[in-house]
């Protein structure tokens, strides 16, 4: 991976990517290897990008997009274009998987890709030529001719072996394409790859770590995976950090260290009151049902059963009693399991930089998903990006603390659109799956035309939803949720995502699905995301879109 | 083989030395040697197809060997030489299954069995018609191998049992049967010969009607085909006389097939010397072949223009014929084929009406076919563009001042000295002629020093002083004669600003033409 050229770098927007990113970016400082960076949101922009740059750069490196379409198909680049792809969508396309030329993939060997085999699905170009029979080249006629075996039953036979195959392609195809996942986080592949080349540092195990959390956050991949990789980093974790464990009280101010954890499942909860985290964090205002008066009354009670005083929960963590902190985790965790809380501790890294900051990796991801996803100023599109990439260096504490004041009113305001659409009924059963919109002058829906917010909202009002509803079989529906994207141009984004159960495999078929739908219906849809099942819809295309979706699935 | 004109026919307009007369030999050998690699080509292609096969295969085999148990060679050799007739059809059958799979046919092995003979004698079997197809069968298929396995089944005397059978009531058999002939009459003249002498003609003639079955027209168009095949010797004139008539009957079938071999057929019996060429063009066959030769099919275009190709290179009024046939209409879309092959035989076909009487050359300028020519010098496939070079270079020796003039107009130059760069020293050689006899024709208006300067600008003079370095020691001579004739010290003085006195010819006037 040495390159004497100038390298394109196309960067898709998440969190995931950033850190990978992030890595490289080292690496490549290290290496003296020139790069442009490009930030691209989605098809379009990758596309342009591509077009843009395509005459200057040979070598071009896709992170967290491009892996799950033809690449060579949709960009049409010259022979000597050189892709390097980083992606954790799934299924990767399978041209992307066999072209061995001008797509190198960077996949973890031990992912699990179930790519079909290659006689499977494709057929070299000399057997078609030969289906379509004696070609027409105008060549002289052979001098002798041997009678085969029944020629016209074994042409017949041909025929129809080649229509079963190609059926047999489509089947499998079908399968390996139907729903859409996601494999090892990008950002951990990338620290893999410092970590054979030697080039491994502590801030790009830190990046690493962000990158899984980043998955575990959006909900993009199993708990056991989640673990499994945990496992991994840890590893890696106490290899990079151990020598500071007996001098401790050596450490300079600047230095920083990663320790592994059990730690409270409380969204930002540090850098925030107790109260304010047991209440936006998904998990314990779902458990809770906050959004009732019963579910207060049981916040209240919760808080009763730890003994802790409403004044001390209610300031902020950093001003709370020492003594009240001391046992907090296991007090906490005591009284959950009471109320059936039984998963508030999770397996999770923090960082500390000297003695004053400490910050768990899943505050740096809320934190730098609400820079990215900022809407309060609109600058230049890649100011967001820049800005939640700088948030990651260890440097810029400034920006990390902007960024977490930005995730608690995402937070904040998720919660508060996940109580009023449980109140006001606004997830309906369509059947097949549950629906729910938002409309035009909802507070805080801009934040919501944003694909990674809405993803989040979507899930903890899919979770909290689980929690309320008593019907049992929508208890297992899978959520489709729409928001306004552009009020001018009349449209909105709609995202799909699988059901909320404790086995879920978190495979979504809604990309393949949204494209059957639109298809059918001739709707004006843009599949512009790297998601397949996050896209963008005419407004008034919506209904019948809808209508095509739910006989498609039902 | 198709050749070039006849030296005799060269020598007439081109009055050049014994040169000229090996390059034309050599240039004969190439096309042999391409028409060579063709065929071996397509045997790789054949080859192909089974090794594709053999996949289904097995599936297919499986099948049948649940009806049917495969004998042994031995237990074959045995029934086959025994009296029961069961066993015998069942037998012949199975030998001739073997023969039939994709994969390595053991035809060496069932020769050696020696059941050759006696699978002859099944072929007379009258009252048995399993047994007369299957043996046909096998028998074709033996034949269909080498020279050896095709002799083999000669000398067992299969060629007067075929062609009795190809008046069989059964119409199969009868067809099995011009399938084997075809077999034979395809290993060579020899063999070709001994079934013209045993009478196959009439019989096989007779199968041809409006209502034989066009799988069976193929069949019999392409041993016809056959029978035309060859050279050393070419087949006898009369029995060509009798296959003419029918060969013209087939050509106006329907079926692309039919038309494809016919068109082959035609262009073996125009492969030869001007007498069977004139046997060809007294049917009133051209039109049609150069209806054909603009057939969207390449199967049935290629063997319609190699047919046309043939016939040019005979005598200017078989020629003559041909140009009123109107091929001159049609050679401007082969020369712009997408088919490599297409244009150069293209070429090659023009070459030979550029080196006919002044008058063919007029008709060539007049049908507009000097654009689609300097479109093959300038942009061509290298063998389409040595053709090409061939139509200029005999366009010169044989063209009026006047039709040189026409040709360096149409802008010939420019991508003619640009293949001097062309790595083939007989190309070179050509190009070298042909300027030289640009000159010739220069001189003769007074406007030599015009066309120096026109070559100097085209960047001619550099590359002629280039090749004075070649390793080629004609193509030094050549070049280094050009230079000392001229372009040799002082050209430089008067030259630019002269225009022509008589404007008529003023070579000025091609420069705009180049600029365009």
């Amino acid at each position: 991976l040495l390159f004497s050229q100038r390298v394109l770098l196309l960067v898709a927007s998440d969190v995931d990517a950033l850190c990978a990113c992030k890595i490289l970016q080292a690496l490549f400082h290290c290496d003296h290897v020139q790069y442009t960076l490009v930030p691209v949101a989605g098809w379009q922009e990758l596309e342009t990008a591509f077009l843009e740059h395509k005459d200057q750069f040979k070598y071009f490196v896709l992170i967290n997009c491009g892996a799950n379409v033809d690449l060579l198909e949709i960009l049409q680049p010259e022979e000597d274009t050189l892709f390097f792809v980083c992606d954790s969508h799934r299924p990767i396309n399978v041209v992307n998987v066999y072209n061995d030329t001008q797509i190198k993939l960077l996949v973890k060997q031990d992912d699990d890709l179930d790519v079909p085999a290659y006689d499977d699905i494709f057929r070299d170009e000399e057997d078609e030529e030969e289906d379509s029979e004696h070609e027409s080249d105008g060549s002289e006629p052979s001098e002798k001719r041997r009678r085969f075996e029944e020629e016209v039953i074994e042409r017949t036979m041909k025929r129809r072996q080649r229509r079963e195959w190609e059926a047999r392609r489509r089947e499998i195809l079908f399968d390996y394409e139907q729903y859409e996942y996601h494999g090892t986080s990008s950002a951990m592949v990338m620290f893999d790859l410092a970590w054979i080349m030697s080039k491994d540092l502590n801030d790009m195990l830190w990046w690493a770590i962000v990158g899984l959390t980043d998955q575990w956050v959006q909900d993009k991949i199993t708990q056991m995976k989640y673990v499994t990789d945990i496992g991994i980093l840890q590893r890696h974790v106490s290899r990079h950090n151990h020598r500071n464990e007996d001098e401790e009280n050596s450490l300079s101010i600047d230095c920083m260290r990663i320790a592994f954890e059990y730690d409270l499942r409380l969204a930002l909860y540090q850098h925030w009151s107790l109260y304010e985290s047991l209440c936006n964090t998904s998990y314990t205002s779902a458990s809770l049902k906050l959004w009732s008066v019963q579910g207060q009354k049981r916040l209240q009670e919760f808080l009763a059963d730890m003994g802790l005083p409403l004044k001390q929960v209610k300031q902020k963590f950093n001003s709370m009693d020492m003594s009240l902190k001391e046992n907090l985790r296991e007090m906490i965790e005591e009284s959950a399991n009471k109320f059936g809380m039984k998963d508030l501790r999770v397996q999770t890294f923090s960082i500390h930089f000297g003695f004053k900051n400490k910050f768990s990796a899943s505050d740096i991801v809320y934190a730098t998903t609400s820079l990215m996803e900022n809407i309060e100023k609109e600058g230049h599109e890649t100011t967001n990006f820049i800005k939640a990439l700088d948030s990651l260096s260890r440097g810029n504490l400034d920006k990390l603390h902007q960024g977490l004041d930005l995730a608690k009113k995402q937070l904040r305001a998720i919660q508060q659109t996940v109580a009023s659409c449980i109140c006001t009924n606004l997830v309906i059963s369509q059947g097949p799956f549950l629906y729910c919109s938002l409309m035009e002058g909802t507070p805080d829906v801009k934040l919501f035309s944003k694909p990674v917010s809405l993803c989040l909202l979507s899930k903890y009002l899919l979770k909290s939803f689980v929690c309320s509803t008593k019907n049992k079989r929508c208890k297992l529906l899978p959520l489709v949720m729409a928001a306004p994207m552009d009020v001018e141009q009349g449209t909105v984004i709609m995202v799909g995502i699988p059901p909320e159960t404790e086995s879920s495999d978190k495979k979504n078929f809604f990309g393949r699905a949204f494209e059957k739908a639109a298809e059918s219906t001739n709707s004006r849809t843009l599949h512009n995301h790297f998601e397949m099942s996050i896209i963008e819809l005419k407004t008034e295309d919506r209904s019948k879109f809808l209508d095509a979706l739910i006989s498609l699935l039902s | 083989m198709p050749i070039r004109k006849h030296s005799q026919h060269v020598k007439l307009f081109k009055n050049k030395g014994k040169d000229e007369t090996t390059l034309r030999r050599q240039r004969v050998e190439v096309s042999v040697e391409l028409r060579k690699a063709k065929k071996d080509e397509q045997i790789l292609k054949r080859r192909n197809i089974s090794i594709h096969v053999k996949e289904e295969n097995p599936s297919l085999g499986r099948d049948r060997a649940d009806e049917i148990i495969q004998p042994s060679l031995e237990e074959i050799v045995e029934a086959v030489n025994g009296d029961d007739t069961q066993l015998q059809l069942l037998a012949t059958q199975a030998t001739r299954r073997i023969l039939s799979r994709h994969k390595d046919p053991p035809i060496n092995q069932v020769i050696e069995l020696g059941i050759i003979p006696r699978m002859v004698e099944f072929l007379g079997r009258t009252d048995n018609a399993a047994l007369q197809f299957e043996a046909a069968w096998a028998l074709t298929n033996i034949a269909s191998g080498t020279s050896e396995h095709t002799r083999a089944v000669v000398e067992g005397g299969a060629i007067p049992a075929f062609i009795s059978l190809l008046s069989s009531p059964h119409m199969h058999i009868s067809e099995q049967s011009v399938w084997a002939l075809g077999n034979i009459a395809g290993d060579g003249p020899l063999y070709r010969d001994a079934l013209i002498a045993r009478d196959v003609i009439p019989p096989l003639l007779a199968l041809v009607s409006p209502a034989t079955p066009v799988g069976f027209l193929r069949n019999i168009t392409w041993t016809l085909s056959n029978l035309c095949r060859n050279k050393n010797p070419c087949p006898p004139l009369d029995a060509v006389q009798k296959i003419l008539p029918v060969l013209i009957f087939l050509l106006q079938h329907e079926d692309k097939d039919v038309i494809s071999d016919s068109c082959w057929a035609v262009s073996y019996l125009t492969d030869g010397c001007n007498d069977r060429i004139q046997v060809v063009v007294e049917t009133g066959i051209l039109p049609r072949l150069v209806e054909l030769m603009g057939s969207p099919d390449l199967n049935v275009m290629t063997p319609a223009l190699r047919a046309i190709g043939n016939v040019v290179t005979g005598t200017d009024q078989q020629t003559q014929d041909a140009i009123d046939a109107g091929v001159l209409t049609v050679l401007p879309h082969l020369l712009r084929h997408t088919k490599p092959v297409i244009q150069k035989e293209a070429a090659w076909t023009l070459s030979n009406i550029a080196a006919g009487p002044s008058q063919q050359i007029q008709q060539i300028i007049t049908y507009g076919l000097l654009p689609p020519l300097v479109e093959v010098l300038d942009k061509g496939d290298f063998k389409a563009q040595k053709e090409a070079v061939w139509v200029v270079a005999n366009f010169t020796t044989g063209g009026t001042v006047d039709q040189v003039v026409e040709l360096v107009r149409s802008g010939v130059l420019k991508p003619l000295l640009n293949l001097l760069l062309a790595k083939d020293s007989k190309t070179i050689l050509i190009i070298l002629d042909t300027i030289s006899n640009l000159f010739l024709a220069a001189e003769k208006l007074g406007e030599t020093e015009k066309l120096c300067f026109l070559m100097e600008e085209l960047g001619g003079l550099e590359k002629i002083e280039d090749l004075q370095n070649h390793e080629n020691d004609t193509v030094y001579r050549a070049a280094l004669n050009l230079i000392e004739k001229y372009f040799s010290g002082e050209e430089n003085t008067d030259l630019e600003p002269q225009t022509g006195q008589d404007g008529l010819y003023d070579f000025s006037v091609e420069k705009q033409d180049f600029n365009f």
